[in-house]
């Protein structure tokens, strides 16, 4: 394969005939090794048979084509093109990976578990003094009301299925029919609210982290 | 009760700014992110608003990872030698 500097890369995509078709054909293989690669890497993906994880790396690679070509024009030389390419790729790939991983899950079920408030139970560090054990329950006993009284019951089912139970932001945005940058927003809001929250309490939450350590 | 996620959640609470980028905005700046960071000069201020939203973002943190460890892959070793 050719290796190109940016412009040529750019020069190269936007031209026609020969010149072209060499690109596009170099393009996607780097496309597809980035999707592969993540693919082999993907905690979503293991399940997947040999053939399918083949079929669903060209998938991802050919939509990661697309979408380059789409964006050609946003490219602004801040990054290698190739690095700026293999995100597309990446990118389509990890999210087809979750969407296999998670696209079954009964999320309603899984929003019915017991929520932040009923899982902040009696927890505590071992070994514990008493006083520590006090003062993690102090803790725990802010941290409750602060989700009790400051959250939306939409933000606490956001931090139950993404902190406890380890849903991807972007899936649990696709089964609210939401966007990954308005879930985002939405528990930045609910952090900012529980951190503002505890400090009028008293609290403050590297102090709270530090009194959970292991090592404290 | 899960520990592990309390810490998590306590973490995340501790590290958040007001201000903060969404997924669209850190995305836009992973590429470049990766290229200073795989040639040793990831220490720009102006990269910790970004470094902080990989913190609080498993998803985009997972696509930044896979992107930059595949671009170290591939400065060894180039597509075509596949």
């Amino acid at each position: 394969m050719k290796a190109r500097a940016n412009p040529e890369w750019l020069a190269a995509l936007k031209a026609e005939g020969a010149l072209q078709t060499a690109a596009l054909s170099d393009l996607r293989v780097y496309l597809l090794r980035a999707s592969r690669y993540a693919l082999s890497r993907s905690r979503n993906a293991p399940r997947l048979a040999t053939t399918d994880l083949d079929q669903l790396a060209e998938d991802c690679a050919q939509d990661a084509l697309s979408s380059v070509l789409e964006h050609l024009e946003e490219f602004r030389g801040e990054s290698r093109f190739t690095t700026w390419a293999y995100a597309f790729a990446i990118n389509a790939a990890l999210a087809a990976a979750r969407r296999e991983r998670w696209g079954r899950v009964s999320f309603d079920r899984l929003l019915e578990q017991p929520d932040l408030v009923a899982r902040l139970g009696g927890a505590s560090v071992a070994p514990a003094t008493p006083q520590r054990r006090a003062l993690q329950g102090e803790m725990l006993s802010a941290l409750r009301d602060a989700i009790e009284t400051q959250l939306t019951p939409r933000q606490r089912h956001a931090l139950t299925a993404i902190v406890f139970e380890g849903v991807p932001l972007d899936e649990l945005a696709r089964h609210w029919r939401s966007n990954r940058n308005a879930l985002y927003k939405l528990l930045h809001d609910a952090r900012r609210k529980l951190k503002t929250h505890l400090r009028t309490r008293g609290f403050d939450p590297q102090e709270m982290l530090d009194a959970f350590s292991e090592d404290a | 009760m899960e520990l592990s996620a309390l810490r998590r959640l306590l973490q995340n609470i501790a590290d958040t700014d007001d201000q903060e980028l969404s997924c669209t905005e850190c995305l836009e700046r992973v590429p470049q992110y990766v290229d200073l960071e795989v040639a040793g000069q990831d220490d720009d201020r102006t990269m910790f608003p970004l470094q902080r939203h990989l913190r609080q973002c498993s998803v985009c943190r997972e696509e930044y990872e896979a992107l930059r460890d595949l671009v170290l892959d591939t400065d060894r070793r180039p597509p075509d030698s596949d």
